[in-house]
Order: structure tokens, then sequence, then C-alpha cells
């Protein structure tokens, strides 16, 4: 047996350009398929690296797009203190307010998220300098701010630590906010994602309602829930009591929902690819195929001596079916260990540094997919050239040129 | 005549080949026996039917009626892989082509028969070695066919036709692409080998090669017109 692969080693070597070129699209296809693997492993560890990394337990809810009244929709001050006080579970409710705005240092003037918290924090981003909002604040409407760790870098980037900056002040258009906490790295970069859920500059939201919405109403809550436990339930509660409030339908928004958003958008991608793959490795099936029989019809004489002297068949077709083995599994290898390297690229290079999560290699994934290719091609692909050469007449292939 | 010495026994031998409406007899009736040890030329004009016979007697394609016994064994009944099991143990070919494997040297061309056999690697290698030996070439066992002369390729060929130690030796034309000088070293070794009692049945065209042998069976249209002993008049 171990002869039948040292031969057929040696027939592949003597054509060694012929192969390689045959193989191109087999180690392709797999490379594709592998590498989607990988990614997708790292982009699952991704995904539920960001959802750790950022505040469970809240929702927004806002009016359904599709009703006529917006202006009876929209949400008043009174509702805050509603659906706190109604429903069980709610720990605060807030204006939903993020705008991009130019902050102002004196020395720098940069564009950041600016917005409203509650002392209840939505925020999970740790504390490094100073204090958070607090009761006080909401309740008097003071104008203090508490700044992101990006806010921090960006506008005070030759201060030495984030406890030097406590009592400076930022300028948000006139208003002038005196600095009273900063908040450290976000496990998880949530922005470089498109979520923009971190607020870089946050003040009290009764302050942001003072100076930016007084008097009007406001098209989005924010609700932070004491649990993430049954946010569908309370969720469902709140819409139905603003409902019932405005005549009007709501609906809520989570992160939850977000992640099957993103878990679905891979999951097409995966399909795309992997529907990609299984065409490139049909058409490297043929080519492989086509291969071997131009090598059967090469070889005809040859076979035509092997069976003169005394080959059965069925030696003859193991011959031609290890070649086309080696062929493929070769190529399947190599496919599965560029796929492998593609993928950990993707993933170390990009997914990782977004997720802070790296994914592990699915080896055996990858194994399982390149044994698997190597054998299907081999057994699709590689059995009717080896019965081609086995059936030969030897007289005929013997007289053959 | 004690019929077990009869290496090859044929009795009412025919060939039919049917290519469409057209049925051509290239056989029709054949009976002789050819005794172990015996050295045997067939001759006859182009499209007698030498060809024919040589393939049925060497197992690669069937007579359409009347029985072959190979080294007493009947193979007209075979089926293709019993077919090539003869072929492999009972008979050894030599062509006028050669039919080397190119890729191959010539150690490895020797071996060939011994590896379908299933003989472990050393051993094939081995006799393999031996054989080429024998025929005078063993020196030149590790070169490819192309970097060996016609009379050397002829010699491997004729070393793998024997390393199974077959009962018959069959020869096609075996010095036909040969020059005179090479060709004699081949005879002289058909004679030597005919001397160690080997069973050898060449086909040919040249009376100068059937000579060498002891017993000429002459062939046209398909029968045998005569049986004789080399050097009796045509
Ligand atoms: N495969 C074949 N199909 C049909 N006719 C054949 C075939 N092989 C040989 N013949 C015919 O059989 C006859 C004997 O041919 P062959 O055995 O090749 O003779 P020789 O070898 O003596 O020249 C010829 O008439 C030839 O045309
Ligand atoms: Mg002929």
């Amino acid at each position: 047996m171990l002869a039948y692969f040292i031969e057929a080693a040696q027939v592949l070597m003597a054509n060694r350009t012929r192969s390689i070129l045959t193989l191109i699209g087999l180690v392709a296809g797999v490379a594709t398929i592998v590498s989607v693997q990988v990614a997708a492993n790292g982009m699952a560890g991704a995904v539920s690296g960001i959802f750790k990394g950022t505040n469970a337990s809240t929702f927004i809810v806002f009016p359904k797009i599709t009703q006529g009244n917006a202006a009876r929709a929209a949400f008043r001050v009174s509702d805050l203190a509603l659906v706190q006080e109604t429903i069980p579970g709610v720990v605060s409710v807030i204006p939903y307010s993020r705008s991009q705005t130019i902050v102002d240092v004196g020395h720098h003037r940069i564009r950041l998220r600016f917005g409203g918290e509650s002392d209840k924090r939505f925020s999970t981003a740790p504390l490094v300098a100073g204090r958070t909002i607090n009761a006080d604040d909401v309740a008097g409407a003071s104008s203090v701010c508490v700044i992101s760790d990006n806010a921090f870098s960006r506008l005070f980037p030759e201060a030495p630590s984030a406890s030097d900056i406590i009592g400076r002040s930022v300028y948000v258009g006139s208003k002038r906010y005196v600095i009273v906490g900063v908040l450290g790295k976000t496990k998880i970069d949530t922005a470089a994602l498109g979520l923009d859920i971190s607020t870089d500059v946050a003040i009290p939201y009764t302050t942001f309602y003072k100076n930016y919405q007084r008097g009007g109403t406001f098209p989005f809550l924010s609700v932070l829930a004491a649990t993430s436990a049954d946010l569908k339930s309370v969720e469902a509660q709140t819409v139905k009591l603003l409902a019932s409030t405005h005549g009007s339908q709501y609906q809520a928004f989570d992160f939850g929902f977000i992640a099957s958003i993103i878990g679905s958008f891979f999951n097409i991608v995966g399909l795309i690819v992997g529907a990609v793959g299984a065409i490139s490795l049909l058409v490297a099936g043929i080519g492989i195929m086509n291969i071997m029989l131009v090598s059967v019809t090469e070889r005809t004489r040859e076979i035509g001596i092997r069976k003169a002297i005394g080959a059965r068949r069925s030696q003859v077709l193991l011959q031609f079916f290890i070649e086309s083995l080696l062929l493929s599994a070769f190529g399947c290898i190599t496919g599965m260990l560029i796929g492998v390297g593609l993928g950990a690229i993707v993933d170390r290079g990009f997914i990782a540094r977004i997720s802070g999560v790296t994914g592990s290699i699915p080896w055996l994934e990858a194994i399982v997919i390149a044994v698997g290719f190597a054998t299907i091609v081999t057994l699709v692909f590689g059995t009717y050239p080896a019965y081609r050469a086995a059936k030969l007449d030897p007289i005929q292939a013997l007289r053959y040129e | 005549m004690n019929r077990a010495d009869n290496v090859i026994d044929i009795a009412g031998l025919t060939k039919t080949y049917a290519s469409g409406e057209l049925q051509v007899q290239a056989l029709r009736g054949l009976t002789f026996s050819i005794k172990r040890g015996e050295y045997v030329s067939i001759m006859g004009p182009s499209g007698s039917g030498k060809s024919t016979l040589m393939n049925v007697l060497g197992c690669l394609d069937r007579a359409t009626t009347g029985t072959y016994k190979l080294d007493g064994i009947d193979v007209s009944q075979l089926d293709d892989n019993q077919l090539a099991e003869i072929r492999l143990k009972k008979l050894g070919f030599v062509f006028q082509g050669f039919n080397l494997l190119a890729r191959t040297d010539a150690l490895r061309n020797v071996t060939l028969p011994l590896f379908y056999a299933g003989m472990p690697a050393k051993e094939r290698e081995r006799r393999a070695l031996e054989r080429l030996t024998e025929v005078g070439i063993g020196e030149r066992a590790r070169h490819k066919p192309t970097e060996l002369s016609g009379g050397e390729q002829q010699r491997v060929a004729i070393a793998r036709a024997l390393v199974n130690d077959p009962a018959v030796l069959l020869a096609d034309e075996p010095t036909g692409n040969l020059d005179s000088k090479t060709s004699s070293e081949i005879l002289a070794l058909f004679d030597r080998l005919s001397a160690t009692g080997r069973t050898i049945i060449v086909v040919t065209h040249d009376e100068g090669v059937a000579k060498r042998s002891r017993r000429i069976l002459r062939m046209l249209d398909g029968v045998i017109m005569s049986d004789a002993p080399a050097g009796a008049p045509a």
C-alpha cells in the first residue's frame, strides 16, 4: 500500500507544475471556507464580548414610525416618573439624548458625543478619578460633567493624570460644565463598531433637559432596568403603559436585538461565502478530474504495460485513485493552512481590536473541513478517471501511441 | 508423448473479430502443443493471425472457441482478474518496442511484476537485481530507459519477463527494433535461456531469428500451414 503512495507521489512530482496549477482552485476553495470559519469563530467571541461590556439591562423606547401623530407620540418629562414609578424593575428613566457637539476647553475644540446621564449610571465604564453624577446633581440640574476616557485623552492630551483635571471646565456652546469625574476604558470599544452607546461628556439629564430641551418633547426614552433577566417583560410593560397614556404605539430596542442583527448578518455572510466556496470546490474538483483524465490518456500505454504484466483492475484503479487522493489531500491541507492563517489575521488584526476578544482557532473544524473536502473531491472526481484507467483493454492500450 | 510435459495445449482454437457487420476470422481452428523447454518460432505473412495468436497465448485476449491449457490450467473460461493472475504468474512478455515504464529506472521496471504479486520491497529488489545481472546489465540497474541503448532496454524487458519465473516466455518481434549486432546479442541470450530449460515462443518475420529456434510454426490466413523443426525446408 505504501508503495502506491510513493509511486503516486513520484508521478505527481514528475508533473509538478501541472499538479500545482490543478490545485489552485482547490486551495482557494478550502482556504475561503476555513478562513470564514476561523473569522466567524472570532466574530462570535467578539459579539459576546461586546455585549458583556455594555449594560445589558438598558433599552430604548421610541414611537413606531408608521403612525400619524408624531407630536402626540413624543415623550414629555412627566413620562419619566410615570414609567419609573409604575413599572417594577425599572431603576431609572431618562430622555435619550446624545448629540455630536463641539466641546471646548480653551486650547482644544473637539467634536464629541454629548448627552445626559442619570445618577443611576447607564454607563458601565469604570470611574478612574473624581465621582460620578449624583442625586443632588440630578435634583439641582447642576452644571457638572463626567468625561469619558476618549474625551480625556483628546481634550487634555498634556494632562499627566485624570485626577489633575477634576475641577476644570469644558464649554459646550455658551454653557460651562465643571468636570467632576473621569471614566476609564470600557473593556470593549463599541464606538469602533458604530454602536454609539457611550457618551464622552455626560451631564445630569435634568441639566440637559433644562439647557437644551426646555419645555419640549423628546423622541426617545432610555430605560435602565434592575436586571437583564426579564428585560423583555419590562420592555413590554413599558410599551403598554406609554401606549395607554399617549394613545400611540411604541417599540423597544435593546442590545440583544443588536446582537441578533449582527448575528444574522454574519450568518448571511457565512452562507454567501460558503456557497462561493462550494462552487469553487466544484470547479476545482472538475479540474482535478480533468487532469486525471488527461493523465490516464497520456499514460494509456503505461496502463497497457502494467496490465500485460499482470496488474489486476483493482490494482490499476487503486494507483490512480491514490494519485487523485494525494493531489486533493495536498490541496486541501494547503488550503486549510492558508485559510487558518487568513482567518487568524482577520480575527487578530481586525475583530479582536474592536472587541478586545481574540477568538480561538477552530483547528478541529478546519481539519474536518479539509479532510471532508479531500475525501469528497477524491470520491466524486477521482473515481471516474481511475475507473477509466482500470477498464482499459490491455491490447488496445499497448497499441496506443 | 506425456501430456504433462506440455506447457501449452491448444485444440480447435478459433478467434473471430466482429467489427460491426463484418466478421473477420483471424484464427480458424488451431491445434498444437508446446512442450516444456521448447524454443518455438511463429512465422507468417502480415495478416496471417500471428498477433492474434500471441494475444490469446499471452492471455491478453480470449479465443472464440476451442480450448487452451497453459501449464495444466484451462484458461479459456477465466475472467479478467484470473487472466491477470495467469499473466502475472505464468507468462513473461517481451515486446518489439520494449515497453518499459519511461519514468522508472531499470530496477523498478523489473520489480513491477513482483510488486503486483505482493512481494515485500526488499525481496523485490534483491530478485530484480539478480535477474538484471543474469541478463548482463546488473550494473545499469539505476538507469532510466532513456539512458539505455535499445539492446540494454530489451535486456531489461527480458529480465522483467523472467522475474516471476514464468512457465512461458513470449516474445513478439524481439529484435524488430534492434540493429543486427544487438539482435544477435539478444538471440544469444535467448539461446542461453533456452539452454537452461526456458520455454520460449517468438513471433518473427525474420528467417534468421526463426532459425535460432528449434521448431517453426508457419501460419497463413489463420491456420498453421507447417509445423517443422528449424532447419527443415520451409
Ligand atoms: N481487433 C481487431 N478487430 C478486427 N479485426 C482484427 C483485429 N485484430 C486483427 N484483426 C484482423 O485479424 C486478422 C489477423 O490479424 P493479426 O493477428 O494482427 O495478423 P498478423 O499479426 O499476423 O499480421 C487480420 O485480417 C486483421 O485485420
Ligand atoms: Mg501482427
